[in-house]
């Protein structure tokens, strides 16, 4: 009876992705119980979702995604701190073309690997970046992390829009993330989404249809540290700081537990297993130190048992894909 | 039927109740003071003490009726000494707890991170773990307290003694991060101006604690004093090592800093005869009235004396105090000129005083050396010298960044 009440609105919202992100992140702030945390939950579901385009759409498996977060957000990091560039607009340009130009180096190298090789050579690369930042303190405030980021007011038409309070803040992000959602819908929806799609499900007989499998996976690789670019971005705008453990590698299981838990291959799962790690990390551990041997359970059981994670899950035990 | 007087009476009288609450959660509500720590990760043990110093500072307050008649409660939250952790946590206790100041923080990234949410909040924050940068220019705010000693001062302190009392000729192993870098510079300058040598030093990844290439060299160049700016874990690989080449009998070895539970979960013999230096040593209870005091009550509420850090996080909670009833108010503005205005204050120790230029507390320090022989459950140092507050021992205010 609900189920069959409730298939055909959950096959509308799973059509329709943007709307229905829009219209629930509207209201998210309201149900958690800060808006703090509804932010970092919209910031981790976007890091998880530019790792899913590549894990779940494309079925490359990188552990090194930690990179592109950190160039993001030491790129807009940089520019408001040492080069006091004036502009939230041009701070965030600079973090996505820092995590772009960084995607499309370390793709093109690794690309060239597959499976476990691809993804520790993702990991090594990351690392680089770790240590080029743990040691460049003059530019990146080393293992201090950086500091003197200032809360910039948002230049839009001619007027200043504070940010200041969490709540704007947090439909700041929101417009972002309704922006990468648009984009990443439209570019699986496209051709190229259905070959991306075809080289996850067998990478062999998408070459022999005649496409160009490298070049399609480097798009789809630096597309996906654009995503992961703009959501560490926003993370350095959120916390004015950036932390050097930004880039090390236990950053980069962060948005593979996350897109797991919610479900690899989905649009709303990111964002339902950011939400659910980090609501339950927020609150478990107020009480609990060992916390995160709770969610560990949880990830394991979402592993072994529902391995279409709790949104994937979720859309089959209604028949909807 | 209920007459229309009846129902007028009830409903004020409703109304009454109903409002009651409010008007006296107002003047009861407690006032809350965030505490960001690591109680979990490799300083937990660390975290743990501070966190007493902190609970015993809030029974001691509410034993007394709080502050300006305010129960004061402390909530602490666990950043697992990750910057973007303790940034998130703070927030959340700025937010959501309404907390009026924030005390707490250990090691200098998470510090940082913390500073950055109280800066931005306009909350007072009092860091009680060791940094240069929390009380310089640009990370400093106008809110930004700092309990702790720090590298400069900890390093000119202990190293101006060890000169004149230890040896002369140095070598220095230290964790090549920036608390390491920073003891390496300040040890290394302190030494020469004081008229040592320093033979060399030798850098190590932190976390990777592997010696065994390095003691033979630093062997070879026969150290009198070999400075180990080696922290938490890693000092028990080194110490372990150090001894089993036999480097420990042929050089004296000093720690910027020494820890009564460090010593406890290493085993005696590793700090005997090793010197460091020590913001508080429970023993200057013999010696210090107002550290009798502190020493009793804690050991009463936990069932043993405190380490060091509990100092930082009793008197860092007790600041707070003080300043709210100095300034009449709980606003954080008001309360930073309170304090500023009336900076001296001990209440653990001996007299400490805040610098008006940046906010830094001065106190005195301790050289402890490692016993042979343990006394009782917890001695385990003799107190060999004090080193007083000395501004001077601090970068000046105009090296600080302050014009």
């Amino acid at each position: 009876m609900i189920r069959r009440a409730l298939a055909p609105v959950v096959h509308w919202v799973a059509g329709h992705p943007v709307i229905s992100i829009i219209a629930f992140f509207a209201a998210f702030p309201f149900l958690v119980p800060y808006k703090s945390l509804a932010t970092q939950v919209l910031v981790y579901g976007l890091f998880a979702l530019g790792f899913n385009l590549l894990y779940g759409y494309t079925g490359l498996l990188s552990f090194g995604h930690a990179a592109y977060w950190g160039l993001g957000a030491y790129g807009t990091g940089i520019a408001l701190a040492k080069l006091k560039l004036g502009s939230l607009w041009l701070a965030i340009a600079m973090g996505l073309a820092s995590a772009v130009i960084g995607g499309a180096v370390v793709g093109f190298f690794c690309l060239r690997r597959r499976g476990i090789y691809f993804a520790m050579l993702t990991l090594a690369f990351s690392q680089v970046f770790y240590f080029a930042a743990f040691h460049l303190a003059d530019i990146t405030g080393g293992d201090d992390g950086l500091r003197g980021i200032p809360q910039l007011a948002l230049g839009l038409f001619g007027y200043q829009v504070s940010l200041a309070s969490p709540l704007a803040f947090y439909y700041f992000a929101l417009a972002w993330v309704a922006l990468a959602v648009a984009g990443l819908k439209r570019v699986l929806d496209s051709p190229f989404g259905a070959v991306l799609l075809a080289i996850r499900e067998n990478s062999d007989r998408a070459s022999a249809c005649g496409y160009d499998v490298n070049r399609v996976k480097l798009v789809s690789f630096v597309f996906s540290a654009l995503i992961t670019g703009l959501a560490g971005s926003l993370d350095a705008l959120r916390l004015t700081v950036v932390p050097v453990e930004s880039l090390y590698w236990s950053t980069s299981g962060q948005p593979v537990i996350m897109t797991l838990l919610g479900g690899a291959g989905t649009f709303f799962g990111p964002f339902v297993g950011a939400a659910t790690f980090l609501v339950l990390a927020d609150r478990l551990s107020l009480f609990i130190e060992w916390w995160q041997l709770v969610v560990g359970l949880v990830f394991m059981a979402f592993v072994l048992f529902l391995p279409r994670g709790i949104w994937g899950t979720f859309l089959g035990g209604l028949g909807v894909r | 039927m209920i007459d229309r007087r009846t129902f007028l009476t009830g409903t004020i009288g409703a109304a009454a109740v109903m409002a009651c609450p409010a008007v006296l959660r107002a003047q009861g509500s407690p006032i809350r003071i965030g505490f960001p720590l690591p109680l979990t990760g490799p300083f937990d043990w660390i975290a743990a003490d501070q966190q007493k110093g902190a609970q015993l500072a809030m029974d001691v307050l509410n034993a007394k009726g709080g502050a300006l008649g305010r129960k004061v409660e402390v909530l602490f939250r666990d950043d697992e000494l990750k910057p973007a952790v303790g940034a998130q946590r703070t927030k959340e206790l700025i937010e959501n707890q309404n907390v009026e100041f924030i005390v707490g923080g250990l090691a200098a990234h998470v510090q940082m991170a913390i500073n950055e949410q109280a800066k931005k909040a306009n909350k007072i924050f009092i860091s009680i773990s060791q940094s240069d940068e929390i009380s310089a220019k640009p990370d400093s705010g106008p809110l930004t307290f700092h309990e702790a000693l720090n590298p400069t001062i900890t390093g000119r302190s202990v190293g101006a003694w060890a000169v004149k009392n230890v040896g002369k000729k140095w070598w220095i192993v230290y964790a090549d991060y920036a608390w390491g870098k920073q003891n390496n510079a300040v040890f290394t300058d302190v030494v020469q101006k004081n008229g040592g040598t320093v033979l060399g030093s030798t850098p190590y990844p932190l976390g990777k604690p592997e010696f065994s290439t390095h003691l033979p060299k630093i062997q070879a160049a026969r150290p009198e004093v070999l400075l180990a700016a080696v922290p938490g874990n890693d000092a028990v690989a080194f110490m372990k090592q150090a001894i089993s080449f036999g480097l420990k009998q042929q050089t004296k070895i000093v720690w910027p800093l020494h820890f009564v539970d460090l010593a406890k979960t290493v085993g005696i013999d590793a700090f005997a005869d090793t010197y460091g230096g020590t913001s508080f040593y429970w023993e200057l209870q013999d010696s210090v009235p107002e550290a009798k005091h502190y020493v009793e009550a804690f050991t009463k509420k936990f069932n043993r004396p405190p380490d060091s850090y509990s100092g930082y996080g009793y008197s860092g909670i007790m600041e707070v105090a003080r300043g709210i009833e100095l300034a009449k108010s709980t606003n954080s503005d008001a309360v930073a000129t309170a304090l500023l205005n009336n900076p001296s204050y001990a209440h653990y120790k001996t007299k400490q005083w805040w610098r008006k230029c940046d906010r830094k507390a001065f106190q005195d320090l301790w050289i402890v050396k490692g016993r042979q022989q343990l006394k009782g459950e917890w001695g385990y140092f003799d107190v060999v010298s004090k080193v007083a507050a000395d501004e001077a021992l601090d970068r000046t205010c105009g090296e600080k960044g302050y014009a």
